[in-house]
């Protein structure tokens, strides 16, 4: 991923050790491309939009597109890691025990831009070479940490990868298209799954 | 490799053969032609867009190469999941296709795959009392925890393996299982 470029005189700061797409590392050139490409994804699909259309919309030439992103992958997955940052942000939740309500809310939000959350679902999926699937799993381990002193590894990690898989995109996609399931069904039912795991830790405080 | 077989499995057995060496965004519809011997068009006319390919892609992955085992009880489910993770773990270019394949927008009419059908029989079966709402959302979790997408989360996500994957969703299903009556346990 291309992070070379401060083109709009930002500085540009990498605070995230595990995330090289972290929110400060976009420059307004690129944040103005990647909203472009977030619009036209949902008016037309990912298929079919061309760097010349993306280009237009962001007020920028294609060849300032290329030079950012080398290839349509690329783009793609910091469009997705985008998406997620800034049209899906997460409440900051002081308490693991706050997880079923984030996820609720969460859901709400897919939702309510359903393309969008596809497009985020299917990038996290692809491997190493895709979007980082648990961006939030060390907020995760810190909040279970700080909370929960004496939990065993296999029980903590369960937890949280429980609570990591639950708190994404592909449970919206899953719960409607395998289950029908409507928004609030959706919502109510990741959040009662998220409180099904944080059961046996919920006596344990401390 | 296509006889006796019609031009779109032969063009989706020829594209899984093909992600053995490629990413799947490196399967171009001509290399596809070629192999089995039909124009790009033809392979444009079966498969629209990359989307309807995907799809394809897995269905023709899930059932060759995942064929999902029987079960009826809950136990059966879980063992039949754990397999399906170690097989995942063997042929990880074809579950991450699966995966990505479960997550795109979908290119038809959506409905629920064989899987997940087979999960609300099993569940509908063993916990007769209980009332259809809330079997739903414990299906939705076994179903979403069994999935390529949990395999792949937690393999690319928190480098787990197969036995560590299956440790967390045993320990999720048995969480999602708490609450319900354990009494028709008897019918098994």
């Amino acid at each position: 991923m291309n992070r070379s470029s401060s083109r709009a005189g930002v500085t540009m700061s990498v605070t995230s050790e595990h995330d090289d797409r972290s929110a400060s590392d976009v420059s307004r050139t690129q944040e103005a491309i990647l909203a472009a490409y977030a619009e036209l994804i949902e008016e037309l699909g990912t298929d079919d939009v061309s760097f010349r259309l993306i280009a237009r919309r962001a007020g920028v030439g294609e060849r300032t597109i290329f030079r950012n992103y080398a290839t349509r992958v690329d783009l793609l997955l910091a469009t997705a890691a985008w998406i997620e940052r800034r049209i899906f942000p997460r409440q900051d939740s002081p308490s693991i025990f706050d997880m079923p309500l984030t996820i609720r809310a969460a859901m709400e939000s897919y939702d309510h831009r359903p393309e969008l959350a596809h497009v985020v679902a299917e990038t996290t999926m692809r491997g190493i070479s895709g979007a980082t699937p648990s961006p939030r799993r060390a907020m995760l381990e810190e909040m279970i940490d700080a909370e929960i002193s004496a939990l065993g590894d296999a029980e903590r990690r369960a937890i949280v990868a429980a609570l990591a898989h639950l708190d994404s995109a592909a449970t919206w996609v899953t719960f409607r298209r395998e289950f029908g399931m409507t928004r609030s069904d959706i919502a109510d039912a990741a959040a009662w799954a998220a409180e099904a795991v944080l059961d046996p830790i919920r006596s344990r405080v401390g | 490799m296509a006889e006796g077989v019609d031009t779109p499995t032969a063009i989706l057995a020829s594209a899984a053969a093909a992600l053995r060496e490629n990413p799947f965004d490196d399967i171009s519809y001509r290399a596809l032609g070629d192999a089995v011997g039909v124009s790009e068009r033809t392979v444009y006319r079966h498969f629209p867009t990359r989307s309807h390919l995907l799809e394809g892609v897995a269905g023709w992955i899930e059932s060759t190469e995942f064929p999902l085992p029987p079960f009826v009880t809950i136990p059966q489910f879980q063992e039949a999941s754990r397999a399906r993770f170690l097989a995942f773990d063997a042929s990880p270019a074809f579950a991450f296709v699966c995966a990505r394949a479960a997550s795109i927008s979908p290119t038809g009419e959506s409905e629920a795959t064989f899987f997940t059908r087979a999960l609300v029989a099993m569940l509908a079966t063993n916990y007769p009392s209980v009332n259809e709402r809330d079997l739903r959302r414990v299906a939705a979790t076994l179903r979403y925890f069994a999935s390529t997408q949990f395999w792949a989360r937690m393999r690319t996500g928190f480098d787990l393996s197969a036995p560590e994957i299956s440790d967390a969703f045993d320990r999720t299903v048995a969480q999602a299982l708490s609450g319900l009556p354990t009494l028709t346990r008897t019918s098994r």
